[in-house]
């Protein structure tokens, strides 16, 4: 029934929208490019005759069109940031479809002096009506900041991480986390890559920015995403350049990237290379509990970590071609990463390893075309990748090692951890990704999303689990995994611009084959277990210009987040298949009002409601093994705020803060009833951030720039296990005090200050940086009992051949 | 489990020391009987971590009950805990669920904190595996020297020395290639008049589960050790069954009135198979061969999983169907166990009347002695019960209902000191 509503609703849409277009008004294409003769994307056209001001910005192709013009004289004005406004007329007749080519000319006045009207990608996307965060890491490149750093200071988002450098992250978006938040490169979900791109390992170099969507993720970000999705996206301009940066830093860490582009003049081919290497001992300072071993009591000292390196490359070279008869842009790249990883405790700092290590590697070729037909009404992205993802898991020692790295043998006792392991695993991965974008009018846009991701899983591990039947590696049964995901968009634009509006619809499918294997069950290869499930999705969202300063908008979703196969059918170790899991469903409700003036000011503040159901979670079955299933459901609402004020010139101060009140609900076994209105464990709920920075140019010498910046992070304690809502913290928002009962289990409040210097002298394309993390040397935990990284100093240099 | 004599034991001698301490001139008022607690433990999520919340009470616990209030301690390792004589011990450390002993204290208004801790090898089940002798020194079982057994005292819980049994252990299996673990006291250590008897495991796995049902054997095998000298005896053996109690708290066998010891034995398997309960007999050191209990005849696919003995009746659960395992498994979170009371003599069973089918106790003791009153821990959530109930004769009442913190994993008296 929901399905038929749906597919109504979308045709009536675009039925109403086709017929009001007019067959007797003019039509006009307007290309840009620049001294180069490439394409200028995101410039500013406005067309006037004198009455009526039609506004559009360039696509990817520097191409903007306008349609059902009528007949007239119009002026066409230019606007983008360092280059000079040109003015052009043009005389329509009713029926014309005219094309017209615009060569954007360099301003020479300083960049200070012009008055903006285009706006970047940047603010673009962060003045959709999907409300989207835009963390400019371009901007932020010079500091010696991590990526996790810097999305940390963003409102409303907490990323937790639990060790240095490489350490896997976690990352809370109005309380989803885990899975309910989805990945992607370039807008295409990043699963492929596994660990090998992600938040903890890419550079802020080798990004141009990332876009965090909270709640409603835009029809191009095909992905079941429950709760919010991050695209991390990298450099598009194709100009000729070169960047090469280095990062030294405590704990011996090493930090490298080298990025390069190259094209003609003719911009019809470009080849480069985007590329970054990370290395640390981690070897950081971190209270623990060590065992006297002679009366095995353990008493507290601070100890440096032995066992805690990191190292990973990414490398991806690319060739393309542009500007074609037959392709806008193709694009070939032939990636390659490999991970290796110590590990010197388990999930909690209880016991030191000395020797087991993991890694991830793979070779990943991809392939990326875009085309624009009907005049560029239709644009077409497509992308394909396949690769096979190798994962290691090593843990083979027949011994033991101390908090400060002796090492007692254990001859006969194999494995450190309670999981011996000499594991290999092949993930075969296939992606195709289709997006396609037609224009229905000057105001209105239809799109089209289409993803398939393919996983086939196989291994082998002598340590691991075997069938007691058959003495058969439970991990040599195949499993395999099909998602499909299809969205449908229809874009418009209302009331002169003033009113955006974009509706969408999702569909969902899976399909997962594998074997209900677990140790002591008895199958074979012959028992293959089938599981299927298609799902529906919908989302409004609105965006009101209520002047030229400020905006509201509000955006609704019911999300589906499917299970995926190693939820399903286990990870053919410890985790035991589960075929009756349901996919998380959520209904997610957000408003948000943004002001930004001209002197820099802006404030935006946003609420959400959601209501979540069947959260999927880890539970034990029998010891060892454990299993996901449905378990919480969560609803809550949240608010963040966030404002930068600049000052004095030279000053800018910034702040943000985030509340929310995720509690449990529907519990109905009586047993556990107690848990209704229960605040979501393990969840953060009150963080906030403040900075403070100072820039100046022309400091030393002319030209140069100086910039000085401290940031401050603050946490609220939360608790990792539940607690009934009256025993909860009280004072307002609960910030005050601690709960009603004697916890262990609490992740303590946090304050983390962290200070840097940046430098950038006229004469020389360099840029240096230095950066003192953790100032106050404070423990600091993200995680139960898992500490971060003590206070660190880094230093960073930066060679740009050609800044952009 | 007992706990009434030894606390009543405990009371007498504190007070005749104060009588004692009394000079002639004094005026004796009434004997001061010391302030008891009532603890109750609670395990909020089935998760491997084992949350929970512990509550002591002025009183035995009535009614509905929460068991989270200002004097709660929230911690992990809740699954249950092994109170021996007057001490609130547990395997799992309460800020990490780490393995080892750890003791809960327990003040006078009430307020429980986590005390000393011994810590033990956290790769290797079973590791804090322990017993407490009458004269406060105990034995426990370390994944880190598994061919050995550590001596540690009750009174400060610290280590103390170890006994190392290698040659015990040795003396059997040496050549098989089929035995790829071998421990001494992983799943079962019992101090009864004076000698100490733990478990020797050969076992077929050295992974994730070593030690546990996966025997080499069909017998299982005891070393019998001389607790005054830590001379080793001789091993006695339990023919034809397998996993000898288990890992967890629930140290799975219990003394009876006239000092018969009466032991778990799960068998082949997690879901049972030649699971029985066995007897060493007061003034005996080895297992009577002439009895025993045995869950196939009895529920085929069946198994034990605790024991309470007391003059000459045993107290256990019975599976009401064959247990499954795994993902959809019955075995843990299903309403099948059934608390029957057995005749030794006669081995007659009669159901208790009064009490739903349970949970599996797992941890958790399924049957506990308090002020004379014998408790089952009755937890069936599908009847809105998670409590304990009072059992007489062969009829158990409700006592008191956890409406709060969880399913329920003990209840202990104390006597504050």
């Amino acid at each position: 029934m929901l399905k038929k509503h749906i597919l109504y609703l979308l045709l009536f849409c675009i039925g109403t929208t086709v017929h009001a277009q007019s067959q007797d008004l003019a039509k006009l294409t307007i290309l840009v490019i620049d001294k180069t003769n490439a394409p200028a994307p995101h410039v500013t056209i406005e067309l006037d005759n004198g009455q009526k001001t039609l506004r559009q910005v360039t696509d990817e192709r520097g191409k903007v069109l306008f349609e059902s013009i009528t007949s007239g004289d119009y002026i066409i004005t230019t606007q983008m940031l360092g280059h000079e406004q040109s003015k052009t007329p043009i005389h329509l007749n009713g029926g014309d479809q005219k094309e017209v080519t615009i060569t954007l000319l360099q301003n020479s006045k300083q960049l200070n002096e012009v008055t903006v009207e285009g706006k970047t990608d940047k603010q673009q996307v962060s003045e959709n009506a999907i409300r989207a965060v835009v963390v400019d890491t371009r901007a932020a490149s010079q500091e010696a900041t991590t990526l996790s750093e810097l999305l940390n200071r963003s409102v409303g988002i907490r990323i937790r991480q639990t060790g240095g450098l490489g350490a896997p992250p976690d990352i809370s978006l109005n309380g989803f986390q885990g899975r309910s938040i989805r990945f992607f490169k370039d807008g295409i979900p990043v699963d492929y890559l596994r660990d090998g791109y992600n938040l903890s390992n890419i550079p802020l170099n080798s990004l141009d920015r990332v876009e965090i969507y909270k709640g409603v993720l835009p029809a191009s970000l095909g992905s079941d995403a429950l709760g919010g999705a991050i695209n991390f996206v990298s450099h598009q301009s194709k100009r000729p350049q070169l960047e090469a940066s280095y990062e030294l830093g405590s704990f011996n860490t090493h930090r490298a990237t080298l990025n390069g582009i190259y094209s003609p003049n003719n911009g019809k081919w470009y080849a480069g290379l985007e590329s970054f290497y990370n290395y640390s001992d981690n070897d950081y300072w971190a209270q623990v509990e060590v065992p006297d071993p002679e009366t095995r009591n353990p008493y507290p000292d601070r100890v440096r970590l032995f066992h805690n390196g990191y190292k990973s490359y990414y490398a991806e070279g690319f060739f393309g071609f542009s500007n074609r008869t037959w392709a806008d842009d193709l694009k070939i790249s032939l990636a390659a990463f490999e991970i290796n990883r110590e590990v010197q405790h388990p999930a909690l700092m209880t016991d030191p390893y000395g020797a087991i290590r993991s890694k991830q590697s793979s070779i990943v070729p991809t392939l990326r075309y875009k085309k624009a037909f009907l005049d560029g009404r239709l644009q077409i992205d497509q992308f394909l990748v396949y690769n096979t993802v190798n994962l290691g898991r090593t843990d083979t020692l027949q011994g033991r090692y101390d908090w400060y790295g002796n090492y007692t043998a254990t001859p006969g006792n194999i494995g450190e951890s309670r999981q011996p392991s000499l594991s290999s695993i092949d993930f075969d991965n296939f992606t195709a990704r289709t997006n396609m974008r037609y224009e229905l009018g000057q105001r209105h846009r239809l799109h089209f999303n289409y993803v398939l991701t393919d996983v086939g899983r196989k291994g082998s591990d002598p340590y691991g689990p075997v069938i007691v039947s058959t003495g058969q590696d439970v991990l040599q049964f195949p499993a395999s995994y099909l998602k499909q995901v299809f969205g449908l968009a229809y874009e418009s634009e209302w009331l002169e611009g003033r009113l955006s509006n974009t509706l969408m619809a999702k569909h969902y499918r899976y399909r997962s084959r594998g074997i209900d294997a677990w140790t002591a069950s008895n199958v074979d290869i012959d028992n293959e277990k089938h599981q299927t499930g298609n799902y529906w999705g919908l989302a409004e969202a609105i965006k009101y210009q209520l002047n030229t300063a400020s905006f509201i908008r509000l955006s609704a979703e019911l999300a589906n987040r499917l299970p995926e196969q190693d939820e399903l059918f286990g990870n053919g170790e410890w985790i035991v298949p589960n075929f009756e899991l349901r996919p998380e469903e959520s209904l997610n409700l957000n408003l948000g009002y943004r002001l930004e003036r001209q002197n820099g000011f802006s404030l935006e503040a946003n609420t959400f409601y959601r209501n979540t159901k069947g959260l999927i979670l880890l539970i034990p079955v029998q010891a060892p093994y454990a299993q996901y299933g449905n378990q919480d459901n969560v609803r809550g609402y949240g608010f963040d705020v966030e404002i930068t004020y600049p000052f004095w010139r030279h000053f800018a101060f910034n702040a943000n803060a985030t509340w929310q009140d995720l509690r449990l609900f529907g519990i109905t076994n009586s047993q556990d009833a107690w848990k209704n209105d229960a605040r979501l464990r393990n969840t953060p709920y009150a963080f906030a951030n403040a900075g403070l920075s100072a820039s100046f140019n022309n400091l030393f010498q002319k030209g140069d720039a100086f910039k000085a910046y401290t940031f401050y992070n603050y946490v609220r304690e939360f608790y990792l296990e539940t607690i009934p809502k009256r025993s909860e913290p009280g004072g307002f928002l609960g910030l005050n005090g601690s709960a009603q009962i004697n916890s262990s289990l609490i992740i303590p409040t946090q304050h983390n200050v962290n200070l840097g210097i940046n430098y950038s002298p006229a004469s020389l394309p360099l840029s240096a940086s230095f950066e003192v993390k953790n100032l106050g040397d404070a423990n600091l935990y993200d995680n139960f009992r898992v500490q971060r990284a003590s206070r660190s100093f880094h230093l960073k240099i930066i060679y740009s051949l050609n800044k952009t | 489990m007992k706990i009434s004599n030894l606390i009543k034991t405990h009371c007498i001698l504190a007070a005749l020391v104060a009588f004692s301490a009394c000079g002639n001139d004094d005026n004796s008022g009434p004997i001061v009987e010391a302030p008891s607690k009532y603890v109750v433990m609670t395990m909020s999520d089935n998760t491997l971590a084992k949350p929970g919340y512990v509550t002591a009470f002025d009183e035995l616990p009535s009614g509905d009950v929460s068991n989270v209030t200002t004097n709660t301690l929230q911690g992990q390792g809740m699954g249950g805990w092994r109170p021996q004589q007057n001490m609130l011990l547990k395997m799992f450390r309460t800020q990490d669920n780490a393995l080892g002993i750890e003791r809960l204290n327990v003040s006078t208004n009430g307020v429980i904190t986590p005390g000393n801790f011994i810590s033990a090898d956290n790769s290797t089940n079973g590791s804090g595996n322990f017993v407490i002798g009458t004269d406060g020194n105990g034995f426990y079982w370390d994944g880190a020297d598994p061919l050995k057994i550590q001596k540690f005292s009750a009174a400060t819980l610290s280590r103390t020395g170890e006994l190392d049994l290698t040659d015990v252990v040795n003396e059997r299996g040496t050549n098989e290639a089929g035995i790829l673990y071998r421990s001494i006291g992983q799943k079962f250590l019992a101090i009864k008049e004076g000698k100490l008897y733990a478990n020797i495991t050969y076992a077929t796995t050295n992974g994730t589960q070593k030690g546990f049902f996966d025997d080499f054997y069909p017998n299982v095998y005891i070393a019998v050790i001389d607790v005054a000298t830590g001379n080793y005896e001789k091993t006695i053996e339990i023919e034809d069954t397998g996993s000898i109690a288990y890992i967890n708290d629930n140290n799975m066998y219990d003394f009876d009135s006239n000092g018969d010891l009466y032991i778990v034995c799960q068998g082949r398997s997690a879901v049972g198979g030649k699971s029985k309960i066995v007897r060493i007999k007061a003034g005996e050191t080895d297992v009577d061969a002439s009895w025993s209990i045995n869950m196939d005849e009895i529920q085929e696919g069946g198994k034990f999983v605790t024991v309470y003995a007391n003059e000459g009746k045993l107290i256990t659960t019975i599976p009401n169907t064959a247990l499954t395992g795994g993902p959809t498994g019955n075995i843990n979170f299903s309403e099948i166990w059934e608390f029957y009371s057995i005749d030794v003599a006669t081995q007659a069973r009669t159901k208790i009347a009064g009490v739903p089918a349970v949970t599996n106790p797992g941890a958790a003791f399924a049957t506990v002695e308090i002020d004379d009153l014998v408790l089952l821990r009755v937890n069936a959530p599908t009847q809105n019960i998670n409590g304990y109930y009072s059992l007489s004769g062969t009829t158990a009442t409700p006592v008191f209902n956890v409406t709060e913190g969880g399913s329920v994993s003990g209840i202990y008296k104390i006597t504050l000191e």
